[in-house]
């Protein structure tokens, strides 16, 4: 009876948590040395506080600028495996979309990895730094962090609930060139919560190549464009608006064309209800006035 | 059935589907369009109309028949220069190494436009010559110019830059619709600049081809024989060597690189109407034209509205129907 009890004593401090392979992972001590195999990851690790615990990252970790300073494990999609070992870690934080045998070859490998989801929606954003918290035992500091990102979400909730003219936009996802994001992407579902619709919703893929002609006729009233830099923003807003034979759509002819930082608004991190609300601002310029 | 009446009726099938394309691509797209919006637009000149059947459904359908065209020629040009049926744009090197010209300038970030030539076309028809004029000079011995040697060098070269292109495409892992675009071929965003860029080059090449196809038809018979009958054998090979590069080069800067064509379609026209140059170059030309036009068709339809790599049809379509000639023959 008292075995029992304090069985059940510790399950509930050290809880059992199963990750997106179904493997269990039940933290006994906070990690001491964290590699992320991404990029929301790493974000996510510093605004807990971990900063300070991480000794690797992908070549693709750039925000916060301390993340540069970090060992480097490779990429997402190609870590070195060796390099990994090598930095000794308690917990290696993967997502799904990390190749899969690269994440099988990890656990054969003994090391403590634990999967994360790949983040379809915001709402999945909230369930991963959720995850991360527990995982880490920085509960606290994720609750906080979720709790101030819910805030801002219901805040510009609020304001968007008033809107009923949902523009048609276009995403364009790089520099030069037509692709955009489907109804899969998370980016349909940030386009959908900052009440526009997205022209290539409907078409059940993630990423793909949209026909130009298409754009034409579908007219949208925004064209959002994902780039690195204002200066790559700008390269690719001349195209559209010169040589493309876009100049008919309605964006282009009222001049609403606009940029959006590609890291921010693509990794589900503690960064993108700002996105949201930068998109939503975008789309909704009389509604936010002064600007969240 | 006679030689001649062959080519007769193998032309009138090619104007006749030269045709059905051009309509079809015209008339086929997102916003409904019939035949009399056609001929209201030549009446009236609508300026909506305009930018959908003149810059969008034509500027494409032009670009796709040129390079199809180009691409064609230059594989029957080299087909005839190594007496190979295995020749072809990609096998000797020049679609490999214009396409690395292409993905290098990406890499370096050169965005920059000269005489309406952008910097990638130029770096990917520079890095073309390049290469083709490196395995021409590796493959010479004293003078003596071997052919099996050309061929070898030329995989070989062709490889390494293949091997350059991944590489730097590798670097920069994050543009993947770039490395789709020079791996796979697209006309999605073409445009009439494109066409008078290349339509110059493939109109002279196919001229000047024409023009020496009777010594084309000498070289078959050997270098020494072809001497002997009054052709000069090393400036006509430099020439049709230069033409095949240029041609392969100025599509690949357009296009990216789009397989199976250079080499597949002169083999068609060989064996349904024999190896003679005079028409082989006229006919390669109009059949690959033809066929890339009917690709691009598929490549915008087949997952519509979403762009489909055109490299993908070239390959899945023209790969079995090859295969079938190819049985047939035997």
């Amino acid at each position: 009876m008292l075995f029992i009890l304090s069985s059940t004593a510790l399950e509930s401090q050290n809880k059992i948590i199963k990750d997106e392979l179904g493997t269990p992972y039940s933290p006994a001590f906070p990690p001491q040395r964290i590699v992320s195999l991404a990029p929301n990851i790493t974000e996510i690790l510093f605004a807990l506080d971990l900063g300070e615990k991480i000794v690797g990252v992908t070549r693709y970790c750039d925000y916060p600028r301390q993340a540069l300073s970090k060992e480097k494990i490779g990429g997402m999609i190609d870590p070195n495996l060796e390099k990994i070992k090598s930095l000794n870690p308690d917990l290696v934080v993967g997502f799904r979309g990390n190749p899969l045998r690269v994440l099988e070859r990890l656990k054969k490998l003994d090391m403590p990895v634990f999967v994360l989801e790949m983040g379809s929606n915001i709402e999945s954003v909230f369930t991963i730094i959720d995850t991360i918290g527990k995982i880490t035992k920085r509960e606290r500091e994720s609750e906080a962090l979720i709790s101030s990102m819910k805030k801002k979400y219901s805040k510009i909730q609020t304001a968007l609930r008033s809107v009923n003219h949902k523009p048609k936009v276009f995403l364009s996802l790089h520099g030069k060139g037509l692709w955009t994001c489907g109804k899969e992407s998370f980016l349909n579902d940030l386009l959908i919560k900052a009440k526009g619709v997205n022209i290539a919703g409907n078409i059940p893929r993630r990423w793909l190549n949209y026909n130009r002609e298409q754009l034409i006729h579908e007219n949208p009233e925004a064209i959002i464009i994902l780039a690195k830099s204002e200066e790559e923003f700008a390269k690719a807003r001349e195209w559209i608006r010169v040589g493309s034979y876009l100049e008919s759509v309605r964006a282009v002819r009222e001049d609403r064309i606009y940029f959006l930082d590609e890291n921010r608004t693509t990794r589900p991190g503690p960064r993108l209800i700002d996105a949201l609300a930068q998109m939503a601002n975008l789309l909704h310029p009389k509604l936010f006035n002064p600007p969240l | 059935m006679e030689i001649k009446a062959k080519r007769l009726l193998l032309f009138l099938v090619l104007l006749g589907l030269f045709v059905a394309g051009f309509l079809i691509s015209l008339l086929k797209g997102p916003v409904p369009t019939g035949p009399r919006d056609l001929w209201n637009l030549l009446l009236n000149q609508d300026k909506t109309y305009q930018t959908i059947f003149i810059d969008l459904r034509l500027s494409r359908a032009l670009s796709a028949f040129l390079v199809g065209a180009s691409l064609s020629l230059s594989g029957a040009i080299l087909q005839g220069y190594f007496q190979n049926p295995m020749a072809g744009p990609f096998v000797v090197g020049v679609s490999s190494g214009a396409s690395f010209g292409a993905v290098l300038s990406i890499y370096l970030g050169l965005n920059m436009t000269i005489f309406g030539f952008s910097l990638q076309s130029i770096f990917a028809f520079a890095s073309g010559f390049t290469i083709v004029y490196l395995v021409y000079l590796l493959s010479q011995r004293k003078g003596v110019f071997k052919v099996g040697t050309l061929l070898l060098v030329g995989i070989a070269a062709g490889a390494l830059a293949s091997s350059l292109t991944s590489f730097f495409i590798f670097l920069k892992s994050e543009s993947f619709e770039q490395a789709v675009f020079w791996l796979l071929g697209s006309f999605s965003l073409s445009d009439w600049r494109q066409i008078t860029a290349l339509a110059p080059y493939f109109f002279l090449c196919f001229i000047v081809a024409q023009w020496l196809a009777k010594d084309m038809n000498l070289l078959t018979l050997g270098d020494e024989t072809a001497q002997s009958l009054g052709c000069p054998v090393n400036r006509v090979r430099k020439i049709f060597l230069t033409m095949s590069t240029l041609l392969a080069a100025s599509s690949v800067s357009v296009s990216g690189i789009i397989g199976f064509v250079g080499l597949i379609v002169p083999h068609w026209i060989r064996i349904l109407i024999g190896p003679d140059h005079r028409y082989l170059f006229l006919f390669s030309s109009l059949t690959g034209g033809i066929f890339l036009v009917y690709s691009d068709l598929l490549a915008r339809t087949i997952l519509f509205p979403t762009e489909l790599p055109i490299g993908i049809i070239t390959a899945a379509v023209g790969a079995p129907f090859f295969i079938y000639l190819l049985n047939q023959e035997r």
